[in-house]
This record gives C-alpha cells, structure tokens and sequence, in this order.
C-alpha cells in the first residue's frame, strides 16, 4: 500500500460568492522510501499539498474535493489530536527559510527538547539524544550547539538543525518545501545529499517541493509538474526532463540557462501564470494562453491526464509534440569596447570586529586587494557565495563604505572619498540596482515619478513634456507599459517592480551599472525576461555592467567575463566561457560541480567548508 | 550573559549623569524666574529690609546665578540637599520619607496595569476577527481616553462612599497601628514586624488608588501586546511549530508570548515613566501621604529646597526605570546580547 495516497484533492478558495480552485483534482501516490518532486512557479500551488497535510491551509481555503491518505488514514477528516500526534513524529517538515524557522529567543537546546518532548523522547537524557541527532546531520560540537541562539549559526547550519529535528522521530513522511532555496548553491548541494542520506536511514519518503526541475530530475524517483493548481506532467524524474512530454516542462527547462553546453538563447515564456480569478473564467487548459503549441482545441477543451508511457502521464492534447519548441538561438556576442570604464587596483575593506581600549583590534577582510576592470559595453559576473565578500565589493564601488586602501577609477576618475561634485558626476555615471525589488521602490510614490526621480537633482530643469516623453521612453525600453507610469509600487508584480528599478537606475544614461542579485527570487520565465532585457538595453544604449550573482547558469548567459571571489578575494577570473569550461581554481571548480545539471551525479565533489 | 548587563549599565550610568546635570540647572533656573524671595520668607514678617538683604547675602541670593547652582550641586552630591524654608527640616528627610510610599503605590499599580495588559491583550487577540473584536477595540479605546484622576474619582466615590467597601483616605485606618520603620515600604515593613493586621490594612488603602493608576497606564499595553501576538503569529517559527504538531497552547505561551513581550516591554517603562508622575494626582484626592503630596504644600509654599528636590528624585526614578527595562530586554533578546 502507497504510503502517501493523494486521489483527485482539489483545494479551493471559498466565499459565499465564489469557490476558485488553487488545486484542482491532484492524484499521486507516493510509497515508502520514495521522492516525489513538486516543480512549478510561485502560483502553481506546489507549496498546497504541505499545508493541506499540515491542515495549515491559509485563511479562506479548504479542501473541496478529493481524499487525501496517510497510511490508509483520512488527513483531511481526521480529528486535530490525532493530526497532531502524526505532526513531527511520523510526519516532518522542512522549510524554505532555515533561520525564520527557529525561534529567536530559545535556545536550539530548548527547541531540540521541546521537540523531543512531543515525539516522546524527552525526559532525562534528552541531551544526550539531541547531540546524537545533531551528529547525524554532520554538526560538529553538538552540545555547545544546544547552549547557542538560532541568529548565532549561518543559514545552513539551522537547516541541519531543522533536519535533525525532522529526522529524531524516523518519520515515515517528510515535506520538504524548497529546503534549499535560501541556501548558497554548494550548501544546497551538502543539504540535498544529507537529506538523502537521512532518508535512506530511515526509509522516509519525501515530498521535495521545488522550483528547480533540474534540482527536482537529480534527487526525485518522480516528478509531478505543477501548472495553475494542475498536474501538468507526472512521471520518472529521468524521463521528465530528458524527454518530457507536456510543452510547459520543456519551455520551464529551456527557460534556464545551463552551465554547461553549447550556448543557447533563452526560452521565453510569454505573460504570466493566471491567477486563481482567471483560473476559473478559463474553458480549456490552462495553459494554453501561454503554449507556444496551442490551437482550438486547446483553448476550448480542458485536456485530461493520460498516460502516454508506463507511469508517466501528460494533461496536454498534444503530448510529446514538445521536439517543436526550441531554444532561440544563443544572443549574439556583443561588440565590447577598449575603453576602461571602471579600474580597481588593490581595492580593500576591512572591518574592525572586536575593538578593545588596549591591545588594539581584530580585523575582518571582506575585501582583499581587488584587481579588475570593466570595459565599455561589457558584462562582468562576481559570482562566489554569501560572505565572499560580493556585497562590500558592490557597496565599496558605490560609495556606501570607504575602501581601506587601494584605488578605484571610473572612466580614468579617481572617485574614492572625494568632494561633492565628484560625488554627483560618480552617481551619474554609475547606478545601482539592488536584489529586493519592492523594498527600493518608495511606496509612496508613482512608477512614473519613481524612474524620473534622477532627474530631480542636478542637471538642467527639465519642462513638464520633456519630462513626460523621458518616462514614456525609460517604460517602454523597459517593457512596461505607459499605464504603469500612474501606478504604485504595491500593485506591481515582482518582475515588474524590477523593470522599475532597472529604468530608475537607466534614467540618466549611467556608463556602469551594478546589479546585486536582480534575478534571484524571480520565476524563471520571468528571470529569462529580465536578462534578455538587460542585453537588448546594452544594445540600445551601451552601458557596462557588474553583475553579481550566486547563480553560475545565468552569469554564464549574461556576461562576457567573470570574476569568481572567495572569502573576500578573487580566486579566478577571466572569460566566462574560459573559466567555465576549463576551471582553474579548485574552488571555481566545486562551485561549478555543485550546480544541479538535472543528471543523477554518482556524487557531487566535496566542498571544503 | 552578566557580562553584556555589566556593559550595558556601564554604558547606561555614563549617560545618566549628564542627563542629570541638564535636568538640575533647568529646575534650578526655571525656579529662580519665580517672583519668589527665599530669604523674606525664611525670616519673621516684620524682618526688615536690611535684615532681609543680609539673609540674601548669608544665603549666596547674591551670587551669580552659575554660582549658586554649583553650590547647590555640589551639596547635594555631599548628601545636603538643604532645609526646607517651610518645615524647617532637611529636605532629604522629608523626601525619604515619602518616597517608599510613592513607589509602592506606583509598583502596585505597575503590577495592575501588567495584569490588566496582558489579560486584556491576549482577550483582544483571542477575540480578533469576531464581532466581539469590534466591541472590545472599542472598549479599549474608550479605555485609553480615561486619566487616571477620573478613575480615581469614579473607584472613590462608587467603591468608598456609595458601596462603602475600600478605605479612600490615606495609608493606613486610624487605630491602626504604625509598624516601626525599617525598609519604609509600609507592606514590606508590617510583614517582616509580623503585623498581619496593618499589613491587610495597607493593602486596602492602596487598592483603590493603584488600580485607577493601572487602569489608565493598561490600555496602550494591551493594544501593543495585541498587534505583537498578530505579528508574531505570521512568523515561520509559529508555522514550522503547528507543522511539528506542539499544541496551540504550548506554541502562545512558550513560543509566541515571549516574543510578543519584547516591544510591550519597551512600552511598559515608557508607561512607568508616566505613571510615576500620574501619582501626583491620585496621591492628592486619596490623600496618600506621598512626595505628591509633599511636591504640592512645597509649591504652594514656594518652598524651592523641596520642589528642586522631589523634582530630581522623579527624574532620577524615570531614568532607574528605564535602565531596568533596558537590562530585562537584554535578558530576554539573546540578539542584544553579542555586542
């Protein structure tokens, strides 16, 4: 018997006037032992299945339809104190934000015990059974781990945490919603195979709610791709994405770039996902206002879930027909110049951490002698993961932080801590945009005077007409439409806001921009969008640009060259395809082989730590 | 864990003593504005002028005024705060005298007002979302909108005139007997002399004056303690602790309330602060012999020694207040604690 038996569940949100679906008629099994794949974007509903296991549906929604067994028991109908003695001991959880998952003010000893306590572990000896869990998940000095506060470890050590919380029961279920989204991407590589090893253990089966497909192909027995609450595809991970049958599969998989291959262009997947209102007005599948197959049929017939191999089914009308959706061709190699537009010689930060009144202080180098340059109309990757030093790079160009030595020229300019004029002429020339698209945007104010707002200091006045013509210019190079300009932050999807942000930052022509993180948390349609914006404006307008970013497949697609920095250094740089292809550094290398490539790899190289 | 509090009140006594120098020479200068003559009033009212102007002169009136204020601090960090001109005894007597009765009854109703806080906080979460929600906002804003020297016009004269149940007058019934004094505090005192019987008569007196205190410092602590609980409760730690399965109780008491106390808590010793000067009042229509009451006969008397002195003793005890709120948060926010 399946463990884990989902038969036709349909999760609604219900009003008096109205029940819109955010989950319609989801059917999988899952046995003991077994991963099973959740893949689709924000919207589709991957993160539902948790919480209708949980019962922790938000505030409005219910399961309308369908059963929903645990072991041969009702989930959905059973009494909460049954559901609660299931909770964290034959069923856990792992969640998508490791450190917000803990609470601040207990220690990890206290929560580990409580824990404990609920699984009927607790009682004398609870230390000793906690540190032996805390072992399990590889974390050294277990018992002084239990005497510390959750914002005292990284991101990837409550994630283990959490993991040996989850595992101390030897549940026979685990949802893992996102576990690794937060995480740098050779934690993510260490968190994945950990999770393996606990299950293989226990024998749990798992639930791996993702929007990678990549990631889901290399660990899951089976994939179910999500669309609009819909099972799109349901099948073998392996076959899934090597030869998927439904076209929305293919057009997630072409949607990423690769980091490894022949260049190619970027699928894109136009508009967005509807949402649940649009949902319910839709006569035939849902996603046929974006397929790039979609004919009559497909807008007028809702196409069922058939089987179109042994254990792989496809709801499409014309499964399998996929081989006609290609990539675009690879963007051509932009014509770079020889001028330098910006020079850093020996660039450094350190921070005073532990100041004392005698015997001086301790420092910490986030930033060790820093040579690069950037040319004109070329594209530079950082990539390097969380505290090697990308963001005080980026904060030390701009001048939030004032280097320790070394020396910075932009267009043959010295610009380190100079006068005010220097100050303005820096921020015309060089503009910065930051990873958080909404908390940049003043919520006060309208998109159009948002992108204009550069336009407010410095410089000639401009008249009310010049200005209107140069926010209807900065929209539409942007992709956004002129009704936008009247609009307000708030009501702007995620992707739009970027585009906001991307036109402020354009608005006065800089030479060099500098993108800290701009696609990470975007939707992979959305992301091919915003990177293929950024090389058609390079196009148009010609400006350079420093990208950062911890996503090697996309710095790939994006720049000309790369600089790759470890604990505050540069470790390798060069061309992107040279440095890619042929690594260099070994810890270029294991960031390179930490990359889910959608491939069972027989074992990811080893990181040092 | 002792180190950072050691560090903290370092840090925070440095900055107390500048705030106690400005708030001394404002007093001191605010009070010589007053068309008030400290030296013909320390005499007999047939004193002449020269007896006067020689009073002025053993008094330094005649200093410049920079001068003054230098002898007064510097006496009163010897301990001299002077003589009242009224009392004619010294001013830190008169002060040490009243002052455990002004904490105590601001303790109390300290006490209250957490009580009513909380309770009323945590019966505003419970309820939200209803329509007792509507009802019980309402309440608390009207709650918030009543001083305390109304409830306490309203306890007195419902409670002890009309239902005659609580004493409204004083410390302590007449007859009853005075414990000796050791600590001041009338209820410490009486319990630690085993007077059981004074110790239950205290407590009435102060029943009714604290609890119109609390009522009035509750509603700003249960309307914080609220939207904390509702903030709280969106966060991932309160998810990922239903998904473990631990009991909705278990998640209020142990994972949500601590949580939720830390901004109510910053609030609360903004709140002692007002509720310190709030005794004031109350002190003077229950006639509880506190420095209230001892602050108002010493402005009624222009007895400038007393005002200046009671006037630094709140400010000192605002700033004790907020230095203990300041070191509970450290105990509770591990996050305060690295730095």
């Amino acid at each position: 018997m399946a463990l884990l038996d989902v038969k036709q569940l349909t999760v609604s949100l219900t009003s008096k006037t109205s029940t819109l679906d955010a989950v319609s008629e989801l059917t999988f099994q899952l046995q003991p032992g077994k991963t099973v794949g959740l893949v689709g974007e924000s919207g589709a509903g991957k993160s539902m299945i948790g919480r209708t296991i949980a019962q922790l549906l938000p505030p409005g929604f219910a399961v309308t339809g369908g059963e929903l067994l645990f072991d041969g028991e009702d989930l959905v109908g059973m009494a909460p104190e049954r559901r609660r003695s299931l909770l964290g001991r034959d069923i856990a959880f792992i969640p998508q934000e490791p450190l917000s998952a803990l609470n601040p003010v207990l220690t990890i000893g206290q929560q580990f015990r409580e824990h404990l306590e609920h699984i009927g572990k607790g009682g004398a000896g609870w230390k000793d059974r906690a540190a032996a869990e805390l072992e399990a998940v590889h974390l050294h000095e277990p018992r002084a781990l239990l005497n510390r506060y959750p914002h005292q470890l990284s991101g990837g050590m409550c994630q283990r945490v959490l993991i040996a919380m989850a595992f101390a029961s030897r549940p026979r279920l685990l949802i893992a919603d996102e576990p690794t989204t937060a995480l740098d991407v050779s934690v993510q590589a260490r968190i994945v195979r950990l999770i393996g090893e606990m299950q293989k253990r226990d024998g749990t089966a798992v639930i791996f709610i993702t929007h990678d497909l990549r990631l889901a192909a290399e660990i899951c027995d089976d994939v179910i791709v999500l669309y609009a609450g819909r099972q799109a595809e349901y099948g073998p991970a392996e076959v899934l994405f090597r030869d998927p049958a439904h076209p929305y599969t293919r057009c997630l998989e072409l949607a990423v770039p690769d980091v490894t291959g022949d260049p190619r262009g970027l699928y894109l997947l136009p508009e967005r996902m509807p949402g649940l209102k649009a949902i319910a007005d839709l006569k035939g599948c849902r996603f046929a206002t974006r397929c790039p197959l979609a004919d009559d049929t497909c807008h007028t017939q809702e196409p069922g879930l058939a089987e179109v191999a042994p254990g792989h089914v496809s709801a499409c009308w014309k499964s399998f027909a996929t081989e006609g959706i290609t990539p675009p061709p690879a963007p051509a190699v932009a014509a770079r110049g020889s001028e330098k537009i910006l020079e850093a010689r020996g660039l450094s930060k350190s921070f005073v951490t532990n100041w004392r009144l005698f015997g001086g202080a301790s420092h910490f180098h986030a930033l060790k002698a820093a040579d690069f340059i950037v040319r004109d109309a070329e594209f530079v990757g950082v990539v390097g993961e969380s505290g090697s030093g990308k963001s005080t790079l980026a904060r030390t160009l701009i001048g939030l932080e004032t280097p320790t030595s070394g020396t910075l020229q932009l267009l043959g300019r010295d610009i380190i801590g100079t006068d005010g004029g220097t100050r303005d002429w820096r921020q015309k020339q060089m503009q910065i945009v930051f990873q958080d698209p909404q908390s940049a945007l003043n919520p006060r104010r309208k998109v159009g005077s948002i992108v204009a707002q550069a336009l407010e200091v410095g410089g000639p006045r401009l008249t009310a007409e010049a200005l209107e013509v140069r926010i209807r210019d900065l929209l539409s190079d942007t992709g956004l439409s002129q009704e936008m300009a009247a609009r307000y932050p708030s009501q702007l999807s995620g992707g739009q806001k970027q585009r906001v942000n991307i036109a402020r930052a354009l608005c006065r022509l800089p030479r060099l921009l500098i993108a800290d993180e701009i696609a990470s948390g975007l939707d992979v349609s959305v992301q091919a969008q915003l990177l293929n914006l950024l090389l058609r404006l390079r196009e148009e307008l010609g400006f350079s640009m420093l990208f950062i970013s911890h996503d090697l497949a996309v710095v790939r697609y994006l720049c000309d060259r790369v600089l790759v920095m470890s604990k505050g250094e540069i470790v390798e740089h060069g061309e992107t395809e040279v440095v890619f292809s042929d690594p260099q550094h070994p810890y270029t290398r294991s960031l390179l082989a930490a990359v889910p490539k959608g491939v069972r790899a027989p074992q990811v190289e080893e990181l040092s730590a | 864990m002792s180190g950072p509090v050691v560090k903290l009140l370092m840090r925070r006594l440095l900055t107390v003593i500048p705030t106690l120098i400005m708030v001394s020479l404002l007093l001191f200068c605010v009070l010589r504005l007053l068309p008030v003559d400290a030296a013909a009033m320390s005499l007999p009212p047939n004193a002449t002028n020269d007896e006067i102007a020689a009073m002025r002169i053993e008094m330094g009136l005649d200093l410049p005024l920079i001068q003054q204020y230098g002898i007064w601090f510097g006496d009163m960090i010897q301990g001299d705060f002077g003589t009242s001109i009224h009392f004619r005894t010294a001013v830190s007597t008169l002060v040490l005298d009243t002052l455990p009765a002004t904490i105590e009854l601001a303790v109390m109703a300290m006490g209250f007002a957490t009580v009513f806080g909380v309770l009323g906080g945590l019966w505003l979460f419970y309820a939200r979302g209803g329509a007792v929600e509507v009802g019980l906002d309402l309440g608390s804003v009207a709650l918030l909108s009543i001083p305390e020297f109304l409830w306490a016009l309203f306890f007195m004269l419902l409670f002890g005139v009309s239902l005659d149940l609580l004493p409204f007058i004083g410390r302590l019934g007449s007859g009853v007997a005075r414990p000796e004094t050791i600590t001041g505090f009338l209820l410490i005192d009486s319990l630690l002399s085993g007077n059981m019987a004074t110790f239950m008569d205290a407590l009435r007196h102060m029943i009714l004056p604290s609890v119109a205190l609390g009522l009035s410092a509750a509603p700003p602590i249960m309307r914080i303690l609220r939207s904390s609980l509702m903030d709280v409760y969106q966060e991932d730690y309160i998810h990922q602790a239903r998904q473990r399965g631990i009991s909705e109780g278990r998640i209020l008491i142990r994972h949500a309330l601590k949580n939720a106390f830390l901004p109510t808590l910053s609030l609360m010793g903004v709140q002692f602060g007002f509720l310190f000067g709030g005794t004031l009042l109350v002190e003077i229509i229950f006639s509880y012999p506190g420095m209230g009451n001892l602050m108002v006969d010493a402005i009624r008397n222009a007895d400038l020694p007393i005002i200046q002195t009671v006037g630094l003793t709140y400010c000192v005890m605002v700033l004790l207040i907020s230095i203990v709120v300041d070191v509970l948060y450290l105990v509770l926010n591990p996050k305060l604690r690295e730095a």
